[in-house]
């Protein structure tokens, strides 16, 4: 009784709501919708009253798991991303880092610095999941390993060979360091577990961290999936566009893009040899390819000195940035892109729907920048150019709350071992990147062409009747062996394996008997009554 | 009377007729022979005069004047065409009043159905017929039918369906005064009429003819049905709850009642007089109810005693040997004295048996009481050889070793065991400081004391007096004594001071050694470090820049090998120890990058004005720099290797971009969409094939041909409209079916689902717990059936349910109560509140 009489009590709470109270559960709406991930059937439709009535209290089970989702984001994550606010006629882009270095705290401004090793060429860079670690490859054979919380130098090697990329894998105890001949990888102090020959000389390398695959594509443009948990190659895939080294994953479903010289970028899976998509983006060599990380969006840059922005759920074009040429393009968490070229960074920001300027930044002349890379869960975008790398402040571009669960910063030993485990436990089958990952589960989709072609039938029964030729027959007792009896032995069984195979004459006949029919609508009418009836 | 035909016709006679009309048609002779082996059978006179009238009427064998009426008349068997009367046709309703006029007639006229079934077509013999039943005189019936002159003719030969004319009106009808009439005056007339009268006024015990079983069974079903499904609606809320409830419980409040004996005694109310007696004197006396249980467990353990007692005193009694009575009075006289009574005398007793016990053991063994020693000695064997003697000798010293042993523990003695024991104790226990010191002090002053005892023998010899332990020991006691003097109360204060520096102090000598030799190991290792980093330094020299701060210093290190980049043969690894040489060093951009870059400034001339320009000056300066650099000093010196100059394929492709790429894409289009939708081939002609020869006229490809083609192309064309990528001209979407993707896909929906549409929208979101709140996954992956083991599911039992509730999954519904009816009520409660 006791609980009725709260619940109305509610109710009645409910209606009555202090108007500040009202401008929360707005906010709260907002959120709930986007944790009801889509509006539900509609169930008016369904004859089946026990399914409708089960749907509905699915719906609402549903719809409380968004609101206490909601209200978990309200109260547990309240950090917002920042972003740099300006006065009157001030723009952002103006703002210098220096002029940010004034204002924000003593822990972000540790993150505003240049590290110059002119020695070892540009440097490709590469951060964990969780930003923690940071991995930095010199072109002339310089590998480092840094923990970029207590800007300690965890490892460093030199390789004395020509580094192409550098990534990690799963975690910050491994990573693969393309190579002159051939790539490899090592562990966190260093030492080099395996050397990968099977890919040839990989110009990019990437990770899928779903699904536990090094992808790599090579100098002669073949592209190759390994998995690292059992070493086994996946898939090696001939793209036949010729030598590329524009290479990124979309992190929504895995699916691996590759810029090439004809302008075209082409979107790849393990599973199939024909690329998914090509798209005709540029009409000039495509020098970048970057992915926004809710998969719907991605930018290219072409040598003709356009940037466009796509969307990938139509393949069109959303907007095209003129007079702009990026050696690299970078999403942040937050959806910044940042673009660099020569010695010059480019941030855009979508604040008004477009991309438009929100902060640039500009290095020593001459200073060539390789690399450009948000760093997960920090303001903080890392570029790796000619003299060493550098790190500059950009304000809103990181995700301001992470989740111990996704990626942890402050991840202890124990905890990361757990991680690696579950990592392992949860990792995804190679068949799973597929365009829409939506998808799995629902229904397959109707296929075109069902039945086998008649040439592919005949094969088939080839095979088989040879197959049926090569038996082997028993030998049997004196009166049953004889070589008449296994001649027709051996013919009934041939005649046996034909019968499977439906004879093709007679959907060719059942087709004629079809036209014929027409045929009698044409007939004049005195001679319909000869025409063949069914 | 001419045609006019008058057959009045009774219902019983009506349905053998009709029978025999419908029946196949039998010739008269053989109806005739069934007719008559039938007879015998119905033991009723009336039936036996229907059926021979019946005969009589139809059966034309035996009247030979009949023969004459024409079959098309007399319609037998429906074999002939209707023979049309044109004088009068009846109305189509005429069977309806027929019926009911029959009814009419059934009332009590069987009599009369008797005497109008000889009826014949001659008119005077039905009045005399009549007359004679009836007693009436002729004229009765002659004006009747003669006050009719006006001649009707019947559509249809009279029949039991088709009752005459005037029967029809109301007229004519025989009633039971018709028939008492003649009787009137003989002696039982009164009697009977007035039972007649009494029967008619008696509407009530009337009892109808039973309906036909079909018909009857009909209504029964239809009265049940009724009930049944009465009874049956009130459970359907109930059961289409239970049918939509997501998930059903069984293991809720299994409540049987009573959950204890306490609380079913609680509840107990004395009744009976007896009750009410023990009731009062349980409640009122003095005596507890613990006494009372303790009293009386005590007296049953003391009767259990009793009796256990007596089973053993006679078992004992019933023994007859002699000798056992005999020791055991022995026994008794022995111990029965003193030690059976005082506990005292009994544990020393006990005491003595043992170390009596004990002495034995110890003797019997390894004395030369064993036999085989007995038989040595015995035979002299002993002094005789060595091995006997020597081991009889071992043997004894075994024995005094053992006795002496004995005879120590016996005393008690504090031994050296304790000791140590104590020692181990107090080493776990973590004893204060102080303690610990006082300890330490009583044991070198007892080492000190240990050491003056040997005054004689090999101790007491100048050299193997341990003097400098003795000094050491007293300087401890010392500083033991300083201790306990000054920090005393310090000690009091720490009082986690670990054990080990205690201990540390008397060994005290030897801790500078160690910690100098440890020391010494340190800086030998930093002395290799250094001198590696001495030779890694021999490789980079770090060169600091001097005009910046400490800080910002841009640290440069010299190229590395020329050979590095140059010599990839040689991939082994090393390490380079920048970072760890602290050569390395942040350079804040932050605050000073207008300063670095003067600094830079004076290598690579720049123009600081870059920032202050827009976005595509930005752009052009970008490429203008890039040309300076080319012709720029150091910095290009720098980034000339970096830069890769663009091969001549890729100058070309630069050049020409956008010349031809598009159409090369389209062609690629084309050829994917080929391959994925092929287009359907021309029919073509293949010469010599379709005519004879080349003179007579080509027929061209056949309609049939042609037509295939068409349906093809039409095919392929949707095919291609169909795409995804059909409108968008610069992309190619590859729709390949994925055959390893296929089994992450469902072929048929799954069972209640039956529009894919409601499926997929069911599926979208997770269920699982890194999608949900944990407060929620409970309830989102709850199985339909909840039941905890061993629960019995009981058949549902009935409850009110209101079809309004919506089915609400927080508050489990209970199938399994124990006490429904408070439950049931508060529910109707809350049905009228709404």
């Amino acid at each position: 009784m006791t609980m009725e009489v709260a619940l109305e009590d509610n109710n009645l709470m409910e209606k009555v709501l202090p108007p500040d109270e009202q401008e929360i559960d707005v906010e709260l709406e907002a959120k709930e919708k986007k944790y009801l991930r889509g509006e539900g059937a509609n169930l008016e439709t369904l004859k089946d009253k026990k399914l409708k009535t089960q749907l509905a209290s699915r719906e609402k089970l549903y719809g409380k798991s968004a609101k206490a989702a909601a209200k978990i984001e309200k109260w547990l994550l309240p950090a917002s991303a920042g972003y740099l606010e300006t006065d009157g006629l001030e723009k952002t882009w103006r703002v210098k880092q220096t002029d940010i270095a004034k204002e924000v705290d003593i822990l972000s401004s540790r993150n505003q610095y240049d590290i110059v090793l002119p020695d070892f060429g540009p440097y490709k860079l590469d951060f964990t999941a969780s930003g923690r670690h940071m991995l930095a490859g010199g072109r002339k054979g310089h590998l480092a390993l840094v923990d970029m919380m207590s800007m300690n130098l965890i490892k460093e090697i030199q390789v004395r060979e020509t580094v192409r990329d550098v990534a990690f894998l799963h975690n910050d105890q491994f990573f693969a360091a393309a190579q002159k001949k051939y790539s490899y990888i090592y562990a966190r102090d260093g030492t080099e577990l395996h050397c990968l020959k099977e890919r040839g000389p990989v110009a990019r390398l990437r990770f899928l961290k779903n699904h536990f695959l090094l992808a790599s594509v090579n100098k002669i443009g073949q592209l190759h999936y390994q998995d690292v948990t059992y070493g086994d190659m996946v898939a090696s895939i001939r793209t036949g566009k010729g030598r590329t080294d524009v290479m990124e994953v979309n992190p929504y479903n895995g699916v691996v893009a590759l810029g090439h010289s004809g302008g075209t970028v082409t979107m790849w899976k393990p599973t199939s040899q024909a690329p998914l998509v090509q798209m005709q983006c540029h009409p000039g060599p495509v020098s970048s390819v970057a992915f926004h990380p809710n998969g719907h969006l991605m930018a290219t840059s072409g040598k003709e000195r356009k940037l466009k922005i796509w969307d990938l759920r139509k393949f069109e074009e959303v907007q095209t940035i003129h007079g702009f040429h990026a050696k690299t393009l970078s999403f942040s968490q937050k959806g910044l892109l940042a673009a660099g070229t020569g010695s010059f960074v480019q941030v855009l920001g979508d604040s008004s729907g477009d991309y438009s300027r929100y902060m640039s930044h500009s290095m020593v002349k001459g200073y060539q920048i390789e690399k450009v890379m948000f760093r997960p869960y920090e303001d903080v975008l890392g570029i790796g150019h000619s003299m060493g790398w550098s790190s500059v402040l950009i304000p809103g571009s990181g995700e301001p709350n992470f989740d111990s669960w996704v990626a942890n910063p402050f991840e202890t030993t124990k905890q990361r071992r757990e991680k690696e485990v579950h990592l392992l436990l949860d990792k995804l089958p190679p068949e799973t990147i597929m365009l829409d990952p939506s998808k799995i589960g629902a229904m397959r989709p109707s296929r075109r062409k069902e039945r086998p072609t008649r040439g592919e039938i005949e094969a088939e029964k080839e095979v088989a009747v040879e197959a049926a030729k090569g038996v082997e027959l028993k030998k049997k007792t004196k009166g049953r062996n004889k070589p008449s009896k296994r001649t027709k032995k051996k013919k009934e069984l041939v005649e046996n394996v034909k019968k499977t195979f439906p004879e093709q004459e007679q959907g060719a006949a059942g087709k004629k008997r079809r036209i014929g029919e027409d045929a009698a609508a044409d007939l004049p009418s005195s001679l319909k009554r000869f025409a063949r009836k069914n | 009377m001419g045609g006019l035909k008058r057959k009045p016709s009774s219902s019983a006679k009506a349905l053998a007729k009709s029978k025999k009309k419908k029946g196949p048609h039998l010739p008269n002779s053989i109806l005739k022979v069934i007719a008559n082996q039938k007879r015998p059978l119905n033991s009723d006179e009336e039936d036996d005069d229907d059926v021979i009238g019946s005969d009589d009427e139809h059966g034309g064998d035996l009247y030979e004047y009949e023969e004459g009426v024409p079959e098309e008349e007399s319609r037998k068997n429906n074999r002939y065409d209707r023979h049309d009367n044109y004088d009068y046709e009846l109305p189509d309703d005429f069977e309806d009043e027929n019926v009911e006029s029959e009814d009419d007639d059934d009332g009590g006229n069987s009599d009369n159905d008797e005497a109008e079934g000889d009826d014949d077509d001659d008119d005077d013999r039905h009045t005399r017929m009549l007359q004679s039943l009836t007693g009436m005189p002729s004229a009765a019936f002659e004006g009747e039918s003669k006050s009719k002159p006006v001649l009707f003719t019947e559509a249809y030969p009279e029949g039991e369906f088709n009752p005459t004319r005037d029967v029809l009106e109301g007229k004519n009808v025989l009633t039971e005064e018709d028939f008492l009439a003649p009787l009137e005056g003989t002696p039982g007339y009164q009697k009977t009429s007035k039972q007649i009268a009494r029967m008619r006024k008696d509407t009530k015990h009337v009892v109808h003819a039973p309906l036909p079983k079909p018909q009857r069974e009909r209504l029964e079903r239809k009265a049940v049905i009724g009930l049944v499904d009465e009874e049956f609606s009130k459970w359907v809320h109930l059961v289409k709850k239970n049918r939509e409830a997501p998930t059903v419980y069984f293991n809720q409040d299994v409540d049987l009642g009573y959950s204890t004996v306490g609380a079913i005694a609680s509840e107990f109310q004395p009744r009976t007089e007896f009750e009410k007696k023990m009731a009062s004197v349980l409640n009122d006396s003095e005596v507890s109810m613990e006494d009372h249980i303790k009293d009386h467990n005590h007296i049953a353990k003391m009767r259990s005693l009793l009796f256990r007692h007596e089973f053993k005193s006679k078992r004992i009694k019933k023994i007859k040997s002699k000798t056992y009575h005999r020791l055991k009075n022995k026994d008794l006289k022995n111990s029965s004295l003193g030690a059976l009574m005082d506990p005292e005398m009994a544990k020393e007793e006990a005491m003595r048996q043992e170390a009596k016990r004990v002495e034995e053991r110890m003797t019997l063994k390894h004395r030369n009481t064993g036999k085989w020693a007995k038989r040595m000695i015995s035979r002299g064997l002993n002094v005789k050889y060595d091995g006997p003697k020597a081991a009889i000798a071992e043997q004894l010293q075994m024995n005094a070793n053992l006795s002496r042993k004995m005879n120590s523990m016996r005393d008690g003695s504090s031994s050296d065991e304790s000791d140590d024991e104590e020692e181990l104790n107090d080493g776990a226990d973590e004893d204060t400081p102080s303690r610990l010191i006082a300890k330490a002090k009583e044991k070198t002053l007892k080492a000190l004391e240990d050491d003056e005892v040997p005054n004689a023998g090999l101790m007491s010899l100048p050299f193997m007096k341990n003097e400098e332990a003795n000094e050491e020991a007293k300087r401890a006691l010392e500083e033991y004594e300083e201790w306990e003097n000054s920090g005393g109360e310090n000690s009091k204060k720490t009082v986690n001071v670990s054990g080990r520096r205690v201990f540390g102090a008397t060994a005290k000598v030897e801790a500078p050694k160690e910690s100098r030799k440890d020391s010494d190991n340190f800086y030998d290792d930093s002395d290799s470090d250094n001198d590696m980093a001495g030779i890694e330094d021999n490789n980079i020299e770090p060169v600091r820049d001097n005009a910046s701060p400490a800080r910002n210093t841009i640290t440069e290190t010299e190229k590395f090998d020329d050979d590095v980049a140059g010599n990839p043969a040689s991939k082994t690894t090393f390490d380079v120890a920048m970072f760890a040489s602290g050569s390395w060093k942040k350079m804040a951009g932050s605050k000073n990058t207008e300063s670095k870059k003067a600094s830079r400034k004076t290598r690579a001339p720049i123009p600081q004005a870059q920032d202050k320009k827009g976005w595509r000056d930005e752009e052009s300066e970008d490429s203008e720099s890039e040309a300076e650099q080319m012709v720029d000093g150091v910095l290009t010196s720098t980034s000339k290797e970096t830069f890769e100059v663009p091969s001549q394929a890729e100058l070309i492709n630069r050049a020409f971009a956008g010349d031809d790429v598009l159409d090369e894409f389209e062609k690629d289009k084309e050829e994917v969409l080929n391959q994925e939708v092929p287009k359907p081939e021309k029919p073509v002609l293949v010469p010599g094939w379709g005519d004879w020869t080349n003179i007579q006229k080509k027929r061209g490809i056949s309609k049939q041909m042609v037509q295939k083609h068409e349906a093809e192309k039409k095919e392929w064309e949707q095919g291609l409209k169909t795409r995804k990528d059909a409108r968008l001209k610069h992309v190619i979407i590859s729709e390949k079916v994925d055959k390893k993707a296929e089994k992450l896909h469902t072929t048929t929906l799954p069972f209640p689902f039956t529009s894919k549409e409601v499926f997929e929208h069911s599926m979208r979101m997770p269920i699982g717990p890194e999608f949900n709140p944990s407060t929620i996954v409970g309830e989102l992956n709850r199985p339909e059936v909840v039941k905890k083991t061993g629960v019995i599911i009981k058949p549902v039992k009935f409850e009110e349910v209101n079809p309004n509730d919506e089915v609400d999954d927080e508050h489990p519904r209970n199938h399994q109560k124990q006490r429904p009816k408070k439950k049931t009520s508060r529910r109707q409660g809350k049905v009228k509140s709404k």
